[in-house]
């Protein structure tokens, strides 16, 4: 493997090196003496009156007085500041184009994984995107792949016309892309592109154990193939070499450093500017971020309807963006700045001007261009400052490069200088004294280089307007009627400036050539610009989640919490109990009695008369939070996870607390018959992803089976297997028969210690296991069904390898083969009423639900939708009306029966002593459609109640106002509007039967 | 000489519905008076009467008064403090039209292209759909069943849910020429176009809105002539014709309008060109109650059970919308669409409820699937309330069925006593055989 080592230094040398000349050589001089410049040696050292001596490429020396070698030339730069070449730290770069048949024969099976591709090999920059960097001072680059989810590796490389590398192979790049809903490559979903680096990761190692095994022992073992991709990732891994991924949000951020840590990688971050949102989670990982600064332009709020399509979260951000930078740094986060996102490279500086007003350090933003990232990238010893034995990598600049009036006037790049900006020669706005023949004239001229006009004198108060005045470099232009000198027609002008001076030919209207001169007796008036403030941080406090309803603090949680006389539903073996007690503590419910005595301290008190207490409502069949449902490219998606795509910002979840939902089971789509795992919620709302779990539930997955497995509503049927239900039920089969072989390769493996050494190892494929943690019972499957027929079915395969199916979900038609699931032990987790939205359902009956729990199933209604899942109390009551349940049973159906369903009884569910304190407080009846919930406990804490929901109205609806005004009147954003991000788009369900299968 | 025919009402369901084997059988007319004693009258239009009578006959409600005498010729159901209220108008609705949402054979409620002002609903209404003894069983008696696509779907039917044939079940044709007002939002997606080219778009729509209206106007000037004989002889046009009793006022236009930008444009359009307009959706409605009242506007909203527009609305915003048009004396009803429309039907009362649990008076919440419903699609003086004189369409429920626990007893259709059987209470019956079978249940 030796031979595949491709971290190596480039020590400067250019191509140019070795290539034959073509023509004449050239060989501009090489030494150069810099003097009289302001020195920005490094981050907070400056010499003020310095010079830089360059000699081939490389500073050979930097100080205050030197003496000037004898074939060194000489550059003044009086009032210029000299700062070290900065570094672009995320350069993107588009990758040839590779048809099917050329990939290469070691290439990984997914084209969206190249690990071992490297920009630098195909680098070729267009020269106008390499001189807007130069223009803001870049004077090297690390590339980066632009596409894919292993993108390949980065490296560094100087910014010339023929670019030289500094370095190779710095970071491996990872990003978190996949196709759309249709695309039938995979993954075509955020679920499958994170099992899919997983599995790669997993790979990586298994492929370095076997290259390993396979060299000591090449007798005996099949060889496996050569994986290119593989080969690149088991050299980082060596290596130790930074994974750099591309985290478009707070929360691809938090993902990715999940990732990190179960792969123990050496993370890098390329940051998104919403990372302030999530700042205490992420600084405390202490990474480093190489952050784009693309602010958002202006919301077009002016028209009050248009501005209703703008959510509070995205005018929040317009007003926080800016401040990102320096909350990370007041947390210490090493930061690199890149250019990369801007819309215009231009508003690079804008922003950091903006960034500096708001208070972010000067000293930090140029170690966030020089040293931090050259630093990060091992080149720390070369670039990144002006120290003797760097390279001759230069920015000048006619000012204080964070000074708004300053300009980049050249950038050095291995001592070449390449002119930028150049400073006009001479200024043409003020006023001149003009002769023209025997008149003498006043010529004034306002207005800035490239936008000037101007004017001649025709008495004490009037002016002439000149026409199509041009300044060419210092050729003059413009057209003047002279009436008013008597002189008739239209007069061109055609002359040069010079200095102070003007000279040249008026052409009279007749043709006749009139000698012209002038010379300039006064600049122009500085009129003083009305400075605008300065402007100020965000004086918003972020919100969890960011955005309209976030918390700004946890919510409350009393110690202790007394319910007093209220009518509490226990969803146990005692019923419903009038005029009761509930004392909870710490988070538990302690006691339930009638007439306690309240207990001393410091004691939240909720007044129970006229009210009802229930335990918080379960949901368990949800796909609220889910940023991604199906992984639809393959009929067994088993490796993929919901908790990976959890959307903690998702706003169902607080209007299901306002309905009293506190825990819901986040399943995968339908699209599969073996789909993915699922993650048990609670609707902690304000936490991040990892804070919504339900630790303790257990791990489960997702089967489905009928019309949506078939793909039968599709516009264009597709021909994936299977099509029939004979085939849905082959194919899982499969999977299982597979998941037995997979079992016993790893036993054979283990069996004794000689052949995990000179064996190869069997490799960890996430969905086999997945398979094998269903047979040993360690992982609950809940399966997506409607026909008695498939239902049948599947509690027979799973009597066949020997376990217990805990959910049927829908199963619209359970009724039919209730003794059936009874006999087998699944529970059923269905609709109350829904019916007749496709062919499957025509049987679906809404007493579907009292027939199977008569027939001794235990029976759950689920919603499947974010509108139902905040009112499933009410659909309770319909296991009331529609078979004739009792009060009580109807209410468990959406409280101890998914517990039990979901294995979570031992903690929620009922009120009982011991349990978690997850209740809703009712205004009436919990069945009755004319009850509201008041209050939503979760652990004892207040996530939900009327009352703090109408501060958080009053709040966000004065935070909308005020930003409205800000941004009307705002003079500092970057020109352009940002648009509205897309709406809310109609929320998954399992039962459509277009577009999205749920 | 017992002629007299009793039939007593019991609190358990399905003691009252006599379960045939075969599928409902739609009623026959009203041939005898019907004397329904002793009931809970909740009038809608008025007072709840205690312990009154209601006698139904042909078809009508005859009379309201305490203790009616029984004739010979009457059949006496003794109502026994049940309760009774007119039927549920569902405003607007694709029941009878499809059968099942997915599959595109049993869809009838969206016709191809965009201008369609002359197909009419009733004709493709499927009086053997299983989906409408499902709504009626739960008190919706009466639907306006509504064609959906394009920006002129066509014309909507009343019909009640009961007959042998569309003929029998119209009750009134059209109710209203539907109108979708184009979208004002200026989609920002990924595949947008332009800002400027969906302005254009927009604004070509409704000058192409604009056109046929005026040509309506002119068509009908030369085919509603007094004087045909004088007039020119002008070839038929099936789309221009079709519009006559709406571009002439005679009719109401039902424009469906969520935005408040559409609301507000169509209320300014219909006002412009003189047009009977009631919006239907109004999900934004509640921002522009003023112009709504000062327009002098009905509103259908289309579900109360349904999600916050936008992210930062109330979360309860679609439950109170209702109570805020009520207070600003904004007339509306609720049609109960939303998703699956036509199998949800059922469902109507509960987006009812949802209006009353946030605000909205018991009676009112009531008034708006009964009383305005019926008023707004033309029928007021028929439908909707109890009241002499007007249409035996009531039904009998053992409580509040705007409460989900709710048991709808009986139903009658101008007079005609309902099957209260459905495919899901068959099916029902069927599998509980079943398990009686399998001794599971008794």
């Amino acid at each position: 493997m030796k031979h595949l080592i491709l971290l190596f230094l480039f020590i400067s040398i250019s191509s140019a090196q070795i290539e034959p000349v073509k023509g004449l050589r050239e060989n501009p001089p090489r030494v150069w003496f810099l003097k009289n410049a302001v020195i920005h040696t490094e981050p907070g050292n400056t010499i003020e009156n310095g010079s830089v001596l360059l000699r081939d490429g490389i500073i050979q020396a930097v100080g205050a007085s030197m003496a000037v070698p004898s074939d060194a030339t000489i550059l003044d730069l009086e009032g210029s500041h000299l700062y070290p070449g900065f570094i672009e730290s995320w350069l993107p770069v588009v990758s040839p184009i590779v048809e099917e048949e050329n990939e290469d024969i070691r290439a990984h099976w997914n084209p969206k994984v190249r690990a071992e591709r490297n920009p630098i090999d195909y680098f070729h920059p267009e020269k106008d995107d390499v001189r807007a960097l130069h223009k803001l001072g870049f004077t090297s680059a690390q590339l980066v792949p632009e596409e894919g989810i292993f993108r390949g590796q980065t490296s560094l490389v100087q910014l010339d016309a023929d670019p030289v590398g500094i370095r190779n192979a710095i970071s491996q790049v990872v990003a978190f892309e996949y196709g759309g809903w249709g695309d039938p490559n995979p993954p075509n979903s955020l679920l499958g592109c994170i099992a899919l680096i997983r599995q790669t990761f997993l790979d990586t190692d298994w492929y370095q154990k076997s290259v390993k095994v396979l060299e000591e022992h090449p007798q005996g073992n099949e060889p496996i193939s050569e994986n290119l991709t593989l080969a690149s990732l088991s050299e980082a891994s060596t290596q130790k070499q930074p994974f750099l991924f591309w985290a478009t949000d707070e929360n691809y951020t938090l993902r990715a450093m999940d990732i990190a840590d179960e792969f123990e990688l050496n993370l890098w971050l390329k940051g998104s500017g919403y990372e302030y949102r999530r700042l205490a989670e992420i600084t405390d990982r202490n990474p480093f971020i190489i952050l784009p600064i693309d602010f958002p332009g202006k919301p077009d709020v002016a028209h009050p309807y248009r501005a209703l399509q703008y959510s509070t979260a995205q005018l929040r951000h317009w007003d926080m963006a800016p401040d990102n930078y320096k909350k990370l740094r007041d947390e210490k986060v090493s930061i690199a700045l890149t250019s990369a996102e801007l819309k215009s490279k231009k508003d690079f500086r804008q922003h950091l001007f903006r960034m500096i007003e708001r208070g972010a350090a000067k000293q930090d933003l140029l170690a966030s261009l020089t040293t931090v990232p050259a630093e990060r990238m091992g080149v720390s010893d070369q670039i990144g400052k002006i120290e003797k034995g760097f390279l001759g990598n230069l920015v000048v600049v006619d000012g204080d490069y964070f000074d708004p009036d300053a300009d980049v006037r050249a950038v050095w790049i291995r001592g070449r200088e390449i002119p930028l900006n150049p400073k006009p020669a001479s200024f043409l706005a003020g006023d001149w004294a003009i002769i023209l023949e025997n008149d003498s004239l006043r010529f004034r001229v306002s207005g800035n280089p490239g936008d000037q006009s101007g004017e001649i004198q025709v008495d004490s108060s009037t002016w002439k307007k000149v026409h199509k005045l041009v300044l060419d470099d210092s050729r003059l232009s413009f057209t003047i009627d002279l009436d008013f000198l008597n002189r008739p027609g239209m007069y061109r002008m055609a002359g040069h400036m010079s200095g102070e001076k003007i000279s040249g030919q008026m052409y009279d209207p007749s043709g006749m050539m009139l000698p012209f001169s002038g010379i300039k007796i006064s600049e122009p008036e500085i009129t003083e610009e009305e400075s605008a403030d300065p402007e100020l941080p965000s004086s918003l406090t972020t919100v969890f989640p960011e955005g309209a309803y976030g918390l700004e603090t946890s919510p409350e949680a009393p110690q202790k919490i007394f319910i007093n006389d209220a009518t509490l539903w226990t969803c146990a073996k005692d019923g419903m109990l009038k005029d009761f007690d509930m004392l909870v503590e710490n988070g538990k419910i302690v006691r339930i009695a009638q007439d306690m005595t309240v207990p001393a301290g410091s004691v939240h008190i909720i007044e129970g008369k006229g009210k009802h207490v229930t335990p918080g409502l379960i949901d368990c069949h949800s796909h609220m939070a889910g940023l991604s449902i199906n992984e639809g490219t393959q009929a067994i998606t088993a490796e993929v996870r919901m908790r990976d795509v959890v959307d903690p910002d998702d706003i169902a979840l607080y209007r299901a607390l306002a309905g009293g939902l506190t825990t819901m089971n986040l399943l995968h789509g339908s699209a599969n018959p073996i789909g993915g795992q699922n993650a048990v919620l609670k609707l902690r709302w304000g936490q991040n992803a990892k804070g919504l779990m339900f630790d303790k539930a257990p791990q489960g997955i997702k089967f489905a089976l009928g019309e949506n497995v078939k793909r039968s509503n599709w516009d264009d049927p597709t021909n994936r297997y299977p099509k029939t239900r004979m085939g849905v039920e082959q194919i899982i089969l499969d999977g299982f028969k597979s998941a037995v072989d997979y079992k016993q390769r790893w036993a054979t493996y283990h069996k004794d210690s000689k052949t995990r050494r000179s064996k190869l190892p069997p490799r960890i494929d996430l969905e086999l296991e997945a398979l094998v943690e269903i047979m040993e019972g360690d992982r609950l499957l809940h399966c997506h069904s409607y026909r008695q027929d498939e239902i049948m079915m599947l509690t027979r395969i799973a009597e066949k390898f020997g376990f217990t199916i805990a959910t049927f979900q829908h199963v619209l038609e359970g009724y039919k083969v209730a003794e059936r699931l009874e006999e087998h032990g699944a529970g059923a987790s269905t609709f109350s009423d829904w019916w007749a939205y496709k062919f499957e359902v025509i049987d679906a009956i809404p007493f579907n639900g009292a027939l199977m729990e008569n027939v001794g199933v235990n029976v759950s209604f689920n919603s499947d939708s974010d509108e139902l899942a905040r009112r499933m109390n009410t659909e309770g009551a319909k296991g009331v009306k529609y078979g004739g349940l009792s009060e009580e049973d109807a209410l468990n159906l959406v409280t101890i029966n998914p517990a039990r369903q979901l294995k979570i009884d031992t903690w929620v569910g009922s009120l009982e002593a011991g349990k978690d304190a997850d209740f809703v407080v009712w205004n009436g009846h919990p069945l009755s459609t004319y009850t509201s919930c008041d209050e939503t406990w979760i652990e004892g804490k207040k996530y939900f109640s009327k009352e703090k929901d109408i501060h958080l109205r009053a709040r966000d609806s004065n935070i909308r106002n005020t930003l409205v005004q800000k941004i009307l009147q705002d003079s500092k954003s970057t020109s352009g509007n940002t648009e509205p991000e897309t709406e809310e788009s109609e929320p998954y369900s399992c039962t459509l039967h277009d577009e999205v299968v749920r | 000489m017992n002629s007299i025919k009793h039939t007593i009402l019991f609190i358990v369901l399905f003691s009252t519905v006599q379960l045939s084997g075969s599928d409902q059988i739609p009623a026959p007319v009203q041939d005898h008076p019907i004397l329904l004693k002793g009931g809970i009258v909740h009038t809608i239009s008025g007072d709840i009467l205690s312990n009154f009578d209601l006698l139904l006959v042909n078809g009508k409600i005859l009379k309201i008064e305490k203790n009616i005498v029984p004739a010979p010729d009457m059949e006496v159901i003794r109502v026994g403090g049940k309760h009774i209220f007119p039927g549920f108008v569902a405003g607007i609705s694709t029941i009878g039209l499809t059968e099942v949402s997915a599959v595109r054979a049993s869809v009838d409620y969206a016709e191809t292209g965009s201008l369609n002002p002359n197909v009419r609903a009733n004709v493709a209404y499927n009086p053997d759909s299983e989906l409408i003894p499902v709504a009626r069983s739960n008190g919706v008696l009466t639907a306006n069943v509504t064609p959906q696509s394009g920006l002129i779907p066509g014309q909507s039917s009343l019909m009640m849910l009961d007959g042998w044939t569309w003929e029998n079940a119209t009750i009134n044709h059209p109710t209203a020429l539907h109108i979708n007002w184009p979208s004002m939002r200026i989609d920002t997606g990924k595949d947008a176009k332009r800002e400027d080219a969906q302005i254009e778009e927009r604004q070509k729509k409704l000058k192409h809105l604009d056109k046929l209206i005026v040509d309506a106007r002119a068509y009908a000037k030369i085919h509603r002539n007094p004087n045909k004989q004088k007039s020119r002889k002008h070839d038929h046009d099936l789309r221009f014709e079709s519009m006559i009793p709406f571009v002439l006022g005679e009719k109401p236009v039902f424009i469906r309008a969520n935005d408040i930008r559409q609301i507000e444009a169509a209320v300014h359009w219909a006002d412009r060109m003189e047009l009977d307009a009631v919006i239907v959706g109004g999900k934004d409605a509640w921002r522009t109650v003023d112009l709504l009242k000062q327009k002098n506007v009905s509103v259908i909203l289309e579900s109360i059970l349904s999600l916050p527009s936008r992210r930062f609305e109330d979360y309860d915003q679609p439950f109170k919308t209702p109570y805020m048009l009520y207070s600003a004396g904004v007339d509306f009803s609720i049609g109960g669409g939303g998703r699956y429309g036509a199998a949800f039907q059922r469902n109507l009362p509960y987006h009812a409820a949802m209006a009353a649990a946030f605000g909205l008076p018991v009676n009112e919440a009531l008034k708006s699937i009964t009383l305005t419903a019926a008023r707004i699609l033309g029928v007021g003086n028929r439908l909707g309330s109890i009241e002499i004189g007007k249409d035996a369409t009531l039904f009998i429920a053992d409580g509040d069925p705007l409460d989900i626990r709710t048991q709808i007893l009986q139903c009658f259709i101008q007079g005609k006593k309902i099957d209260m059987s459905d495919r899901h209470k068959m099916l029902y019956e069927k599998y509980r055989k079943k398990y009686q079978q399998l001794d599971i249940l008794k």
